[in-house]
């Protein structure tokens, strides 16, 4: 399902951001960002998540995840 | 949405909420509320704290106060964003609402004019923030807010260490800058007790409680934020008005003055000869105090321009 956000640029998508400390952990969702494209999206990621020396950041438009199933639904 | 045992059930057996279609209304508007008073306090204290870096004693200083005003912009963003997916408009609410619908505490509305008084506020405001979302975070039954607040709990502790680290020096430092310190401590210590609002004595029913929002009451939190404010101050040789008991074989901190009593904003001055009563309070509360207009100001003007100059260039 696409979100669309209204920012004053106009429409924009969310993005989840993906960030882990060291290469022995998995990369797990930190957050999310609200941005027009992907280029803006990366900046906001960098400059919001900046709580950790994160060794690898990623982010994926949320309309590109798949989802299988939710919380609550039989599997 | 589930039936409403179904959805008592959730909430009695701890799990964690993590979609609209899983809430009942009166669960979403609690939430939203909530959420709603976190992201106006974090916002706002970006315009107060800046106003006070300005002020700063050096460069080095000073970044440290814009670094600690980009961390809470990022918290706000977290909070409004929530908002944002649970059905509001994150820039109606940011740009676009009267100054006094904001919800923060009032003590944001009385301005920090020194770096005194920044350096006070991280460490008795940042201090009441940590205390009510580290509750939060370790009781909140909302999954998307209690994962977003890992990355506020690990720089409110950065934002408390600058404000107590500043706090030592200061007062190691004597003469006038301890006594401006003693003064900053003065007004601001009743302003942080009073942020957890009514006692529970008179606060008879607590919604958040009940849907696991919080966890603990508002006498809790206050006590709390008192057992980690008043060793500290006496550590480092600051007074202030409150000491701790032993009732029941357990520690309890007691005000020195009339909770809550009467304020003068724009002296920064406490009556404690001058009792108050929880209505006198939310009416100062409600009419807002020196700085809210203007601070709001200070993000929505802008907002407003770049508005208008955009719709000029036709994009």
């Amino acid at each position: 399902m696409t979100t669309n956000y209204k920012r004053v640029t106009g429409d924009a998508v969310e993005y989840e951001v993906f960030a882990r400390k060291t290469r022995a952990e998995p990369l797990h969702q930190v957050g999310s960002v609200v941005a027009p494209d992907d280029d803006l999206a990366m900046a906001y990621a960098r400059a919001t998540y900046d709580e950790e020396r994160w060794c690898e950041m990623a982010i994926v438009r949320k309309d590109h995840v798949i989802e299988l199933w939710q919380p609550g639904e039989i599997a | 949405m589930g039936t409403q045992a179904e959805f008592d059930q959730m909430i009695k057996s701890g799990e964690l909420i993590e979609s609209r279609n899983e809430m009942t209304p009166e669960y979403l508007r609690e939430l939203k509320h909530t959420l709603i008073v976190s992201g106006d306090t974090e916002l706002i204290s970006a315009p107060a704290y800046y106003l006070a870096a300005k002020r700063a004693p050096s460069i080095n200083a000073f970044m440290t106060g814009i670094a600690i005003i980009q961390d809470e912009l990022a918290h706000a963003h977290i909070a409004y964003h929530i908002l944002e997916d649970l059905g509001e408009d994150q820039e109606k609410l940011i740009f676009s609402r009267d100054p006094k619908s904001f919800r923060y505490p009032y003590a944001f509305d009385v301005p920090l004019d020194s770096w005194t008084e920044l350096v006070v506020a991280n460490g008795m405001y940042d201090q009441a923030g940590f205390c009510l979302l580290g509750d939060i975070h370790d009781k909140c039954s909302y999954g998307p807010w209690k994962r977003g607040l890992n990355k506020v709990m690990a720089e409110e502790n950065f934002h408390l260490r600058n404000g107590r680290t500043w706090m030592k020096r200061i007062s190691a430092a004597g003469g006038s800058a301890k006594d401006e310190l003693q003064r900053a401590v003065d007004w601001m210590f009743p302003l942080s007790v009073e942020w957890f609002g009514l006692p529970d004595s008179m606060k008879m029913h607590s919604t958040q409680l009940e849907y696991r929002l919080k966890g603990l009451t508002n006498d809790q939190l206050r006590q709390w934020w008192l057992s980690t404010v008043v060793p500290y101050c006496e550590q480092i040789g600051i007074k202030v008005p409150a000491h701790k008991e032993v009732r029941d074989g357990k520690d309890v901190w007691d005000l020195d003055y009339p909770f809550p009593c009467d304020f003068d904003p724009e002296a920064k001055r406490w009556d404690f000869k001058k009792p108050a009563t929880w209505d006198d309070v939310l009416v100062r509360w409600r009419a807002r105090g020196p700085r809210n207009v203007e601070m709001v100001a200070m993000f929505q003007e802008e907002f407003h321009k770049f508005r208008k100059t955009h719709q000029k260039n036709g994009s």
